[in-house]
């Protein structure tokens, strides 16, 4: 039996956020939006989907007088993305 | 990524493990610091190097060089890091090596100079009787130090020639012990120039390169 993918990470803009925080400590919203070419709108609502899931963490600060958001994953968030990747390493292995 | 397109699962992979290879790829150190610290380490060396063989004498201690770059090291440190838009595990672990190499290094240069004045004052005999001369071995120390923030910097960041340069550094400081001050000068000069200046300019071209992709 396949493992359901968790729906809130099998969403490309999500999966895209979550892959780029698990590789580093804490990014920009800006980093963010430029490695995944998104538009600041898209990301946004993204971001709130992942944060009502516990997955990251939002901090809004001021950085030379500029707004700054923050955003990094958590741990419920890593552990989502490890079952996550787990279950699909495990449905392309038994799709072989 | 504007369109929430239905993912494969062959799709979801290929998306985290390019994203990851981005994040990856998006850090670089400029090699600023690496490339001023060799060049300050390797003027100073070279200058106590001359004014030994000349026997010359410059109004100030050639050294003092080395504690007035600590200026231009903070204002690079806080430049690069308002620069950078994300914060690695990597930055974290490098921050703490370093700290712990600068304050090794002025714990060392206190410690070197109380056993220097001890042994100028000629308390006990270890001194006058065996011609001890502490001076002869100080260098053997700090290259060994010196060799610990590179080679583990080289490990971290996967950069060859600062690996290279760490073990340059022991290979130096286990040298140092068999050589004449004047000698120690030059591989303490050698040691700079290969642990940090050839790095710092490897460094310095290759985020360059990065700095002119598109979206890096």
């Amino acid at each position: 039996m396949f493992k359901d993918l968790d729906p809130i990470l099998h969403s490309q803009l999500r999966l895209a956020v979550m892959s780029l925080l698990i590789s580093v400590k804490e990014a920009e919203f800006v980093f963010l939006k430029e490695k995944t070419n998104s538009s600041a709108g898209n990301l946004s609502v993204q971001i709130q989907k992942l944060k009502d899931a516990g997955y990251v963490e939002v901090t809004k600060q001021f950085k030379d007088n500029y707004p700054q958001t923050m955003c990094r994953i958590t741990q419920p968030g890593i552990k989502a993305f490890e079952v996550y990747v787990k279950n699909l390493q495990s449905y392309l292995t038994q799709t072989k | 990524m504007e369109q929430e397109n239905k993912l494969s699962e062959k799709d979801s992979l290929n998306l985290i493990t390019d994203m990851i290879n981005k994040a990856k790829q998006s850090f670089h150190d400029s090699g600023v610091g690496p490339i001023m610290w060799g060049s300050v380490i390797m003027v100073c060396s070279l200058v106590t190097y001359a004014r030994l063989a000349f026997s010359f004498k410059l109004p100030f201690d050639i050294w003092y060089l080395a504690f007035i770059a600590i200026i231009p090291q903070i204002i690079i440190t806080i430049k690069e890091k308002k620069g950078k838009k994300a914060r690695t595990y990597n930055d974290i672990a490098l921050d703490y090596v370093w700290m712990t190499f600068g304050i090794s290094i002025f714990l060392l240069i206190h410690t070197n100079s109380g056993i220097i004045n001890g042994l100028e004052k000629g308390f006990g005999d270890y001194s006058s009787t065996s011609g001890f001369r502490f001076y002869d071995y100080s260098t053997s120390l700090f290259l060994i130090i010196y060799a610990f923030p590179t080679f583990i910097t080289g490990g971290i960041m996967k950069c060859k020639p600062m690996l290279f340069g760490g073990i340059f550094c022991w290979t130096c400081s286990i040298i140092t012990v068999y050589t004449p001050p004047l000698t120690d000068q030059l591989l303490m000069a050698a040691s700079a120039f290969f642990a940090w200046l050839v790095p710092g300019i490897i460094l310095n071209k290759q985020y360059r390169n990065l700095k002119r992709q598109p979206n890096v």
